[in-house]
């Protein structure tokens, strides 16, 4: 790889570790779910500051090309992050199912005592 | 015993109020309780006004999660036996002594109100498609659990107290009738199942059409395979 393309590439990681922690000091990231995030960056520089890193693994390995290897590691990690999201999701639905049954009854309850009360004033 | 009808409702402002009174009249001893699903025509107000004992969620959650409100109200004011019962006036109240019975008498835990058990006692038989895929989720049940329920999409069923515990902590929201009844199957509770005859919607629109009905068909029965490998 040519060494401006590295640099360049570098650069652009290290502005995506900053956005990241960014997002985590403002609170936009949980920290649970930013050290997945994080690890990635780090493992994206390691892997571009090292020379011939990822065409010797990706030859050990047996890949025909390293953008092969790249590409299958991508697609992999992506399929995961999205079944994840997706059981995320369903938790997150049934709480909130429950959050709104659950309100929607209290809200009847104290209706039903301050007319009550209301009742009793009235007398 | 404490009955309680549970009626669902979503933009039933044409049914609800005439469904209550017919309530009121033929069975003044029971009672009731609207679940108004985030409806967004008059039914919140029509509810308001003629002081119908009612719920009202504050967001849509589909029929699964209405009902499942309506059966937590149950349990929490210890009723014995709670029927659910449809808003837009396809169910006759008269039939609902004959669904109470079984449960009352302690015969089942889980009563279900079939309309293809006795074809002479129903005006409403529904369409062909319809019969089709009730035969379809029936068969898959009966595999699934050795018991035939004729009706498992019906939505006028009375259960007892366990069950209302049982509804009240876990309710599929999917597709609410057949996959609690393949739940209650499971858990080894005694279902029956009585003919009733239902009407034709009097107003307002059924939200199903054939795609739906078809897109219904796989996921439900794909639910159901689901549901029946699970462990209770």
């Amino acid at each position: 790889m040519p060494i401006i393309l590295r640099i360049v590439l570098i650069a652009i990681t290290l502005v995506y570790i900053l956005i990241l922690i960014k997002a985590i000091n403002k609170k936009n990231l949980q920290i649970s779910f930013s050290v997945f995030w994080i690890v990635s960056g780090i493992i994206l520089i390691v892997a571009l500051a090292i020379p011939n890193l990822v065409e010797f693994v990706s030859h050990k390995l047996g890949f025909i090309a390293p953008s092969n290897m790249v590409f299958c590691l991508t697609i992999f990690i992506a399929f995961y992050l999205i079944f994840n999201m997706t059981i995320k999701l369903a938790e997150e639905n049934k709480k909130n199912t429950a959050i709104i049954q659950e309100l929607s009854i209290l809200k009847k309850r104290v209706k039903k005592l301050e007319d009550e009360k209301e009742e009793k004033n009235g007398k | 015993m404490k009955t309680l009808l549970i009626i669902p409702a979503y933009n039933e402002e044409e049914n609800i109020l005439r469904v209550c009174k017919e309530i009121d009249k033929k069975r003044p001893d029971i009672d009731y309780v609207v679940i108004n699903d985030g409806s967004k025509d008059k039914t919140l107000e029509i509810l308001e006004k003629n002081n119908i004992n009612h719920i009202n969620l504050i967001h849509n959650l589909g029929i699964g999660g209405a009902v499942q409100t309506g059966y937590k109200y149950a349990y929490e004011n210890n009723y014995d036996i709670a029927i659910q019962y449809d808003g837009d006036g396809q169910h006759d109240v008269s039939y609902v002594e004959k669904i109470i019975e079984p449960v009352r008498k302690g015969e089942a835990n889980m009563c279900i109100g079939t309309r293809y058990l006795d074809k002479s006692s129903s005006e409403f038989q529904s369409t062909f498609m319809r019969r089709l895929g009730k035969n379809i989720i029936s068969f898959i049940i009966r595999i699934c659990c050795h018991k035939k329920i004729t009706d498992p999409t019906s939505g006028f069923r009375a259960v007892d107290k366990e069950i209302i515990e049982l509804f009240a902590k876990k309710y599929p929201t999917d597709y609410p009738e057949p996959e609690s009844t393949v739940d209650v199957l499971k858990r080894k509770y005694k279902v029956v199942e009585v003919p009733v005859s239902m009407r034709e919607r009097e107003g307002g629109k059924s939200s199903i059409n054939i795609f739906k009905s078809i897109d219904y068909m796989i996921k439900v029965s794909l639910a159901i395979l689901i549901d029946s490998i699970k462990k209770v």
